[in-house]
């Protein structure tokens, strides 16, 4: 049997599992990439970053390029948390379908 | 536990998705291949029509290469402005430096047959080119490519091999059959990709935005 203690209740979400999947398939995005990409209004996503980033799953910096711009990247930690977090999901289905 | 595993079964794929979309870029929007395609008909057929050689055959095609480069910039940049993204984008550069390469061989061919190509009416030898590596550089994006893009590389490939081929078996083709190949690979193929690759609604996306 499962045990669903093994999921991350931070990743779960599904904002912030999506957040991570597109954190993970690239190095950096920009606040703005995210937003498009995802479609979530400034609020949301930045209550959902701040909470990644509360957890060190995310890293954030703050530059200037003309104009002020926020990139996010996955820490290590983050990035192993991601992929322990998919390996407990394919256990589920693998634990069904067995 | 059922519900667990849809829902973990759903989660994975909405991650696939993600993942994957994230990492594709598409060098040709739809519109601008849709436009490519109709101005290099349109080209194809005047020429059909009032048949030009040399460098005048070279000049329409390279006004019609400039237009279409200036209308997928335009759709990329529009599409990018719409989504709130760089113009610039990662996927941009990435594309870039993946066709770049290819690009240099039709380059300097062009070149010579503006220089002296010309004279001996080398006019299949320049469009095998232009084709060829046309279709190489479509082929070279096809890391981060969406498939459709990579089957249009693939058959201005093949097209390119086809051609000297079809030259050498009927010897007595039409004098503009360099003419009727591009029309056919840069007129009907961008075309065709038009019709597949015309941008789908998100909807996994906002499907995903909805529940």
């Amino acid at each position: 049997m499962f045990d669903f203690q093994k999921l991350d209740k931070i990743i779960h979400e599904k904002w912030r599992l999506a957040i991570m999947a597109l954190l993970a398939s690239r190095r950096v995005w920009s606040f703005q990439e995210l937003k498009a990409e995802l479609k979530m209004s400034d609020g949301n996503l930045i209550t959902h970053m701040r909470t990644l980033h509360k957890q060190g799953l995310v890293s954030v910096t703050k530059e200037f390029r003309g104009r002020p711009q926020t990139t996010y990247a996955l820490t290590a930690k983050g990035r192993s948390a991601f992929r322990e977090h998919i390996n407990a999901l394919e256990e589920i289905v693998k634990e069904w379908k067995s | 536990m059922n519900n667990e595993r849809s829902k973990a079964e759903e989660d994975l794929r909405v991650i696939r998705s993600l993942m994957e979309r994230a990492t594709v870029y598409r060098a040709i929007s739809a519109p601008a291949a849709l436009v490519a395609g109709l101005l290099s008909i349109f080209a194809a057929g005047a020429i059909y029509r009032r048949p030009v050689h040399g460098r005048v055959f070279a000049d329409v095609w390279l006004i019609v290469l400039a237009l279409a480069v200036v209308t997928n910039a335009f759709f990329i940049w529009r599409e990018a402005r719409t989504d709130g993204r760089p113009f610039i984008s990662s996927g941009m550069k990435l594309a870039l430096r993946a066709i770049a390469p290819n690009l240099l061989i039709p380059a300097a061919v062009t070149v010579w047959f503006f220089t002296t190509g010309y004279k001996g009416a080398a006019e299949q030898e320049l469009v095998v080119t232009w084709i060829a590596f046309y279709g190489l550089a479509l082929l070279s994006t096809g890391l981060f490519a969406p498939r459709s893009l990579v089957y249009l590389g693939c058959a201005f490939l093949l097209s390119a091999l086809a051609i000297p081929a079809i030259r050498n078996v009927i010897g007595d083709l039409p004098a503009n059959l360099p003419n009727v190949a591009m029309g056919v690979t840069f007129g009907l193929y961008h075309l065709i990709y038009a019709v597949c690759a015309w941008p789908r609604e998100r909807a996994e996306i906002e499907q995903f935005a909805v529940e």
